[in-house]
C-alpha cells in the first residue's frame, strides 16, 4: 500500500469522527439537508449527501435533532433542527475537542 | 418531478424499510435528488444522462438502503447483505414460530396431553426450532459476505424494478403465510405422519396415511417443501410479478408436479384399515365421502396439480401483462 492510500484512510477517519459534531453546529437555525451539504462543502469539508441524509435522521432519533416539514415556496423540504439535548451534548463535546485538539497541535509541532 | 428512473431508484432504496419511515424517506430522498438535479443543470431540464449521474453519486440502492440502516455494518453480516440478512431471518423465525405452535396444539389435542406438558414442549420445539434456523441463515450469510458472494445481479440503472401499483404487488403476508404453511406441512408429514386426518377409531388413532409407505418417501415430501419455500422466498424478495418470479415459478411448478406425481402414485399410499372404517360408518347417503377417500390419492394429486397449474398461469399472465 503506497503513503497516499494510507493518508486517504487517516483523512477519512479524522472526517468521521468530526461529522457529527459539524453537524450539530450548524442546525442552531432550521436548515434542510441538501443546503447543509453545499455549506460544508463550500469550507472544503466535502460531505456527500448520501452520509449526511441518513445521519441527519438518526441524529433525530436520538433526540439530538428535531424535523418539521416545511412545503411554503414550491419543493416541500425536510428542514433540521438542534434541540436542547442535542445543545448540551455540542457543548460537551466541543469542549473536549477545543482540549484534545489543542494537546494534539502542540504535540505535532513539538511543543511537548 | 416525476421520473420513471427516479422513481424506481427511490423504490428500490426503501422499499425494505420500516413503513413507519419509507414515506418520509422516499419524499426526503425525492427532495434531495430534485436539489441535485439543479445544482447540476439550472433551470434547464435534466437530461436522462443527467439523472443517472446524480443517482450514481448516492451509490446503489442497497449501498444507500444499508447507510439508512442503523444497525448495518455492527455486525457479523455487513452491507450489502444486512437488509436481506434481516428479512430472511425474520421470515424464517416467524415460519418456524408458526410452525411449532400450530404442530404443538396438534399434538396437544391428539394426545390429549395436559396443558403444562404442551407449554414445556412448545418452549423446548421453539427454542431448538428458531436457534437452529437463525443459526443456519446466519452461517449462510457470514458465508455469503465473506466469499462477497453475489446474491442477484450486479446493480445496473436498466435492471431497477418498475415501482409496482399497490395491486399490482405480491402481498407479503401471503408469502409468509404460505412458507409458514409449508412448515407445518413438512413437520406434520415428515414428524408426526400418524396425525395426519387421523380418525379416532376404537380406543386409537387410524391415519389416513400408510405410515410406513409415507415415512418410506419422505425425501419427495421435503422437496415438495423445499420448492414451495424457494418460490415463495423469491416472490417475498421481489414483491412484484416480474421474469425472475416467472422463471422461478415455471420451474419449481414444474419440478413440484413431477415430485406430487411420483409421491401420490405411490401403491398403497393411503392406509386399507382408514378406508375399512369410513365405509363402516359412511354408509347409505353419506357413501360418497366413503368414496373419496378410496380415492384420495388422485383426489389429492388432482388437487395439487390443479392448484400448480392455476399458479404457474397467474405468474405468467401478470408478468407477461406488464
Amino acid at each position: 500500500m503506497n503513503t497516499d492510500e494510507i493518508v486517504q484512510g487517516l483523512v477519512l477517519e479524522l472526517r468521521r469522527g468530526t461529522l457529527i459534531l459539524l453537524v450539530l453546529s450548524q442546525l442552531k437555525e432550521p436548515m434542510y439537508g441538501y443546503n447543509l451539504v453545499k455549506k460544508l462543502n463550500d469550507r472544503e469539508i466535502p460531505m456527500d449527501a448520501n452520509t449526511l441524509y441518513p445521519l441527519m435522521r438518526r441524529l433525530e432519533g436520538q433526540g439530538l435533532l428535531k424535523s418539521q416539514w416545511e412545503t411554503g415556496e414550491g419543493k416541500p423540504r425536510k428542514y433540521y433542527q438542534i434541540t436542547p439535548e442535542g445543545q448540551e451534548v455540542l457543548e460537551k463535546t466541543k469542549e473536549y475537542w477545543s482540549r484534545f485538539a489543542t494537546n494534539v497541535n502542540a504535540m505535532l509541532e513539538g511543543e511537548i | 418531478m416525476k421520473n420513471d428512473l427516479i422513481d424506481r431508484y427511490i423504490y428500490a432504496v426503501t422499499k425494505r424499510m420500516n413503513h413507519r419511515i419509507r414515506d418520509d424517506v422516499q419524499k426526503e430522498l425525492y427532495a434531495l435528488v430534485e436539489d441535485m438535479l439543479t445544482e447540476r443543470c439550472g433551470n434547464a431540464a435534466p437530461a436522462e444522462k443527467d439523472i443517472r449521474i446524480v443517482l450514481t453519486e448516492l451509490g446503489t440502492p442497497q449501498e444507500l438502503y444499508a447507510k439508512y440502516d442503523e444497525n448495518s455494518g455492527r455486525s457479523l453480516i455487513g452491507p450489502p447483505y444486512y437488509g436481506t440478512y434481516k428479512l430472511v431471518t425474520g421470515i424464517v423465525l416467524a415460519c418456524v414460530a408458526l410452525g411449532m405452535t400450530v404442530s404443538g396444539l396438534i399434538i396437544h389435542f391428539v394426545e390429549a396431553q395436559l396443558w403444562y406438558e404442551t407449554l414445556l414442549s412448545w418452549i423446548s420445539m421453539m427454542w431448538s426450532g428458531c436457534l437452529q434456523g437463525f443459526a443456519i441463515v446466519t452461517i449462510l450469510f457470514a458465508f455469503f459476505c465473506r466469499r462477497g458472494v453475489q446474491l442477484g445481479e450486479p446493480f445496473n440503472f436498466d435492471n431497477l424494478p418498475p415501482v409496482p401499483k399497490r395491486t399490482e404487488q405480491i402481498s407479503r403476508w401471503e408469502c409468509v403465510f404460505s412458507i409458514a404453511f409449508c412448515v407445518i406441512f413438512l413437520v406434520l408429514f415428515l414428524a408426526a405422519p400418524q396425525y395426519i386426518f387421523g380418525y379416532w377409531g376404537a380406543e386409537k388413532i387410524i391415519p389416513l396415511f400408510d405410515v410406513d409407505v409415507l415415512q418410506g418417501c419422505w425425501y419427495l415430501i421435503l422437496i415438495y417443501g423445499v420448492l414451495d419455500i424457494v418460490r415463495e422466498t423469491v416472490r417475498l424478495l421481489e414483491r412484484q410479478y416480474n421474469r425472475k418470479v416467472m422463471l422461478t415459478t415455471l420451474v419449481t411448478n414444474s419440478l413440484s408436479v413431477v415430485v406430487a406425481v411420483l409421491w401420490l402414485t405411490k401403491p398403497n399410499l393411503i392406509n386399507g384399515e382408514f378406508i375399512t372404517h369410513i365405509e363402516q360408518i359412511m354408509e347409505g347417503d353419506a357413501a360418497f365421502i366413503a368414496e373419496v377417500f378410496v380415492n384420495f390419492q388422485l383426489f389429492f394429486l388432482g388437487i395439487i396439480l390443479f392448484a400448480l397449474v392455476l399458479d404457474t398461469v397467474e405468474a405468467i399472465v401478470k408478468t407477461l401483462k406488464k
